[in-house]
């Protein structure tokens, strides 16, 4: 009998790691919370830094986990480890006997509400960089009308101690510059803004983007960050900032902002996550062994990480942890 | 044999006493010499105001007498006080009117027996030199030993202070523990003497006494001869303006370093911070000590909780903030902008909103105002909609009053212009800025949550009743400043049940937001914050509601339910 897999968690993650145990002739089973596989990455229209469609990747790794076992609108509801390895409760009364489970549980996009003055839920025409995407990808959404003047604000929830994360969410800074290119695409003789903290553009091709998009997409990066929002009479958003290379203060009118949400831990596996013992990092994050040779492991034997449920990742670092996160899942099988 | 007039073992006594009168007569004239001309005047005028000097006479015998304040802070703590304090003055008071009915003793000459005050030393060892009548001698007893059981009860305190509901209390150095280490001993020391008449206790309790009054000065015992100065200079409207001369040197003094402030400070939450509590700013201060007390008075968050605690009424955040303009720190401001700023003279409005800094940043609240006044029919108008100037209070929290004053003179250009007769302010740090510094003569400045619940009992809004439980939380400029309690719970309790809090009113503690402090990092914020937050959330509410928005900020980051603003509450509950 095949020995049994538990992976919490059908994103990116959790279908990568089940495809790779599958082939190495293991049982994994994936528990998702959600009506559909793929989690953020199905949403996403395309990605970074070459513009592929995200629906080419996500279709390959559904087409790669047909023949696995799956639970969708599923969560676990308890898990105790026993001799055997773990028992997990099912939401639907079902019961998994598993050896090893996998934390896939990835992240939670930033509530931009809890950003007040950024005027989020507030103004009209104040939206996030996940609801522009969703725009891109089915091309509707009425607050986006021609707009003339646009403005990205990077790092909304991340490096920011007033809403307590200190940390760098990693990919916004370059989705930030994709996005403007493409609304730029959309809407050609729109002026497009960015107002950045630094422009970590750090992956293979990620530096070309950015200067694709300074010269052919002539996309205006602003250093300094957004301090306030407001909304005009004619309902158009009023940002205040600091553009912090000349020194000054800036006020600008804008028909269109938007808000690139950091990462932040997925919460809704708390309870299972502390009944299995695993704490977190000083970022929020689960708590892996260690950076360097055990990032897949934690403080519990049997129980492994992969993913964005550790740190804001990329997809390409999250497909190399799901990778990875199998090769420590079978050794530590054949121990 | 005892001599009927002398014996030496008075003279320790004797040479205590001459220093520390001679010491309270000196710092008495160095106190008022400090004084600013027109504080002394001021001071002389209250001496003979009747208003001012029925309140003197109220507050030493209610608060120098009886310690009324600290009986209703901590009864333990108040009878220890007063069985010590009061009943020492008692033996004072009856063992001089004793004077004129002591016995000589038996076979010894009557002549040259004091009936006068000529031997002051007479009442305090007249067990020696004379017999007393019954009833004096056991009033005398009675006392004494009323103080003992005071003293008891501060021994159970030092050892083991939360039997007397006290979770920190101050560590003191030498000098201190010494001098209490003979107040302690005085009055065991004196019993013994008069009941067994053993010649080495007689000198052992005037050494004591001479050790406690040598030592009162450069101890936390210089409360007791000061409080009462410190009560006639505070009735006369003064202000503090150095932090270690005239009045605010009455007020180091009169600090009895009792240590009540320290569990009160909200930044006590972390042992660390306790030493940065108004116990030890004072004590600083005393010790002459610049450094610290710069850095305790930069650290103070100036919620004002010790203020409203301190059973003498020390007005240590306004010393903090004498203490904060003493420094100088080199800055060049640049007001060219604020000629930018014209009024719309136009306007016809009656009421004039001012948004300030704060509410720019939770614009959540500017639109629940709008939407309040529009419901209301009031003719507004929004005062800084397009940016304005600041109120000036985060200058002036910085000890920068000039450069303060330069934003504080274009506001108050600009709202008499403006012609509107009220004031609305959401934030209570603009508020508190308006009601005292500016000059807005026929203005009247209101925060909103006074005029919110002047519009619903006008009939002028009309809100909903739901059955959703709040909370309330005071800020600290609001509450304790100018306490506005009562109107924000009213408007509360129209809209839906108002629960309680831990601690309310006065006592509420601080969000840990506040502009006041240049110095505590994040984390200890935070610390703060989350005590807070636990404190409102004592009776499970499903709502937090405040009415400032430095407040909301804070407390959206770490409150477990929603957090919001009053104002936001009505807005989404009008009919």
């Amino acid at each position: 009998m095949k020995e049994n897999i538990l992976i919490i968690g059908g994103g990116a993650a959790g279908m990568e790691a089940a495809t790779q145990l599958h082939k190495m002739g293991l049982n994994p089973i994936i528990v998702e919370k959600s009506e559909a596989l793929g989690g953020h990455i199905a949403q996403w229209d395309r990605l970074f830094p070459a513009f592929h469609p995200a629906k080419d990747v996500v279709e390959q790794m559904l087409d790669n986990v047909k023949d696995i076992k799956t639970y969708l609108n599923t969560e676990v509801t308890d898990i105790q480890r026993n001799n055997d390895g773990f028992h997990a409760v099912l939401s639907n009364n079902e019961t998994i006997d598993a050896k090893a489970v996998i934390l896939a549980t990835g992240f939670d996009v930033f509530k931009a509400e809890r950003k007040q003055e950024y005027g989020y839920g507030i103004y009209n025409n104040v939206i996030t960089s996940v609801e522009l995407e969703e725009f891109f990808r089915t091309g509707k959404d009425e607050r986006i009308n021609h707009p003339k003047k646009i403005g990205f604000v990077h790092c909304v929830g991340a490096r920011d101690v007033k809403v307590c994360n200190t940390y760098c969410s990693k990919v916004c800074c370059t989705t930030a510059l994709k996005q403007a290119c493409e609304i730029k695409e959309v809407f050609p003789d729109a002026e497009v803004y960015t107002f950045y903290m630094d422009l970590r553009m750090f992956g293979l091709g990620y530096e070309d983007l950015y200067l694709k998009s300074q010269k052919d997409f002539d996309v205006k990066c602003v250093r300094g960050r957004v301090c306030e929002v407001s909304e005009d009479m004619d309902g158009k958003i009023v940002i205040k900032a600091e553009d912090t290379l000349f020194g000054k203060p800036l006020k600008m009118t804008l028909d269109l902002l938007v808000l690139m949400c950091s990462m932040e831990k997925n919460k809704s596996i708390d309870a299972i996550q502390q009944k299995l013992g695993i704490a977190n990092n000083s970022d929020g994050f689960m708590q892996n062994k260690d950076m360097y040779l055990g990032m897949n492991d934690t403080a519990q034997e049997g129980v492994f990480v992969a993913g964005a449920c550790t740190a804001p990742k990329s997809l390409p670092d999250t497909i190399g942890e799901a990778r990875s996160v199998a090769v420590e899942v079978y050794n530590y099988l054949n121990k | 044999m005892n001599s009927q007039i002398f014996h030496p073992f008075v003279l320790p006594f004797v040479l205590g006493m001459a220093f520390v009168l001679t010491y309270c007569v000196v710092g008495l004239l160095r106190v008022i010499g400090q004084l600013s001309k027109d504080d002394r005047k001021k001071f002389w005028r209250s001496l003979v105001t009747p208003k001012t000097a029925w309140a003197n006479i109220r507050d030493i015998v209610g608060d120098c007498l009886f310690h009324v304040k600290i009986w209703k802070r901590n009864p333990v703590l108040g009878y220890m006080h007063t069985a010590i304090a009061f009943g020492w003055f008692m033996i004072i008071v009856i063992g001089h009117i004793m004077l004129f009915t002591l016995k000589p003793l038996e076979g010894v000459d009557v002549e040259g027996f004091p009936r006068m005050f000529t031997n002051f030393y007479y009442p305090i060892f007249f067990k020696y030199f004379a017999e007393e009548t019954p009833v004096f001698a056991f009033l005398m007893d009675f006392f004494l030993l009323m103080i003992i059981s005071g003293i008891l009860i501060a021994v159970v305190k030092k050892i083991h202070s939360k039997i007397v509901g006290v979770k920190r209390i101050m560590h003191f150095g030498f000098a201190d523990n010494m001098i209490r280490f003979a107040l302690w001993t005085i009055f065991p020391f004196r019993l013994i003497a008069e009941k067994t008449n053993i010649m080495a206790f007689w000198w052992l309790y005037s050494i004591d006494l001479f050790v406690f009054m040598f030592m009162l000065p450069f101890t936390r015992y210089m409360h007791i001869p000061t409080e009462a100065l410190f009560i006639l200079l505070r009735h006369a409207g003064l202000k503090p303006r150095e932090p270690r001369k005239g009045y605010a040197l009455a007020q180091i003094y009169s600090c009895p370093s009792c240590g009540l402030c320290i569990d009160a400070c909200p930044m006590s939450v972390n042992d660390k911070n306790s030493g940065n509590t108004s116990a030890y700013f004072m004590k600083r201060l005393r010790n002459g000590d610049k450094e610290e007390s710069q850095r305790i008075a930069e650290t103070c968050m100036q919620c004002g909780k010790c203020v409203a605690v301190c059973p003498v009424s020390i007005e240590s955040c306004d010393i903090k903030m004498s203490q904060r303009e003493a420094v100088p720190y080199a800055i060049n401001s640049d007001h060219s902008y604020l000629d930018a700023y014209e009024s719309n003279e136009t306007s016809n409005a009656s009421v004039l909103y001012f948004a300030g800094c704060m509410t720019q940043l939770t614009p959540k609240i500017m639109r629940a105002m709008k939407q309040i006044m529009e419901a209301a029919g009031e003719k507004y108008e929004f005062m800084d909609k397009d940016g304005g100037v600041c109120c000036g209070r985060p200058m002036l929290l910085s000890g920068k009053t000039v450069e303060a004053q330069a934003m504080m003179a274009k506001n108050t250009e600009l709202i008499k212009k403006s012609g509107a007769k009220r004031l609305v302010l959401s934030c209570p740090i603009c508020y508190k800025v308006f009601k005292e510094e500016y000059q807005l003569e026929g203005i009247e400045i209101l925060h909103h949550t006074q005029y919110i619940d002047e519009l619903i009992k006008q009939g002028k809004l009309k809100v909903d009743k739901n059955g959703t439980n709040y909370v309330y939380h005071d800020p600290c400029e609001l509450g304790r400043a100018f306490g506005v309690y009562d109107e924000p719970r009213e408007v509360i309790e129209s809209i839906g049940n108002l629960r309680k809090a831990k601690s309310e009113k006065e006592l509420s503690i601080c969000c840990g937001g506040s502009l006041g402090s240049f110095k505590l990092t994040q984390q200890e914020r935070d610390e703060i914050t989350a005590n807070s937050v636990n404190d409102l959330m004592y009776n499970n509410p499903d709502e937090i509601v405040t009415a400032c928005p430095l407040c909301l900020k804070t407390f959206a980051r770490k409150a477990p339910v929603a957090v919001k603003d009053i104002a936001e509450v009505v807005a989404t509950n009008l009919i």
